[in-house]
């Protein structure tokens, strides 16, 4: 894969992983595991400033 | 005369789109696709909050809390095999007084665990149904027997006294 579409292929894994957590998190919450429901909300959570960090790096990669 | 017009004919073109400037108008390069895709990560993250603060309420201790026992109904207006709607613990928290037997009663948030139908009591069946997607639901213990429904009821302790059933507090779910 070409270098520049690194950034890109890295973000859509974070959102995939957004996607997953999120919907972890809540079927967790109404089977009442609330210690689950923390770690995915955490999961989610730390996912974004990984996301920032990856942008950064990324935003200015050439081809 | 006089006249605002250029008296020119407008050339015959057959792109009515002529106005739109299309180079570069609608463009989403890869750079601005990437910070779309950060700021979902934001709105993930910060949608996650509310979640993970109810669940830390639910943690402490504050969701297992007692509610003032609430009055449903009177035991002689509730016959054998009868339903009643009711409201526990909150006002908006509707719930089902079923009458099985002389002594037992069982009650229930009724509202469906598959997407939220308030559930109903069917005598003849003998099993509590939603209308939305017919689920049904074990009268005796909650517990969805058909249909979309994953989850049990949860269930609300009744006690009777006084000739008058009472609601105590919601059971916690176990599996």
């Amino acid at each position: 894969m070409r270098l520049k579409f690194i950034g890109v292929a890295l973000l859509c894994a974070f959102f995939m992983m957004n996607i997953v957590f999120t919907q972890f998190m809540v079927h967790q919450y109404y089977y009442e595991n609330y210690v689950n429901v923390l770690i995915f909300g955490g999961l989610n959570i730390v996912v974004f400033p990984l996301a920032l960090f990856t942008y950064k790096k990324t935003k200015n990669e050439k081809a | 005369m006089p006249s605002d017009k250029n008296n020119k004919i407008p050339f015959n073109e057959d792109n009515y789109t002529h106005n739109i400037e299309r180079n570069n108008e609608r463009k989403l390069d890869r750079r601005g696709f990437m910070k779309t895709l950060v700021g979902a990560a934001g709105v993930f993250a910060i949608s996650s909050l509310p979640w993970g603060a109810v669940a830390a309420k639910e943690l402490l201790g504050l969701g297992d809390k007692e509610y003032p026992h609430k009055k449903i109904t009177d035991v002689s207006k509730l016959a054998i095999g009868d339903a009643l709607e009711f409201k526990f613990p909150g006002d908006h928290d509707d719930a089902l007084l079923i009458r099985l037997s002389e002594k037992k009663y069982v009650a229930y948030q009724n509202a469906c665990t598959h997407l939220r139908c308030p559930v109903f009591w069917v005598k003849e069946e003998g099993e509590m149904v939603c209308p939305c997607h017919h689920g049904k639901f074990d009268v005796e213990t909650g517990v969805p027997t058909a249909g979309p429904p994953r989850r049990p009821l949860p269930e609300i302790q009744v006690k009777v006294e006084n000739g008058a059933v009472y609601a105590v507090r919601v059971k916690r779910y176990e599996a």
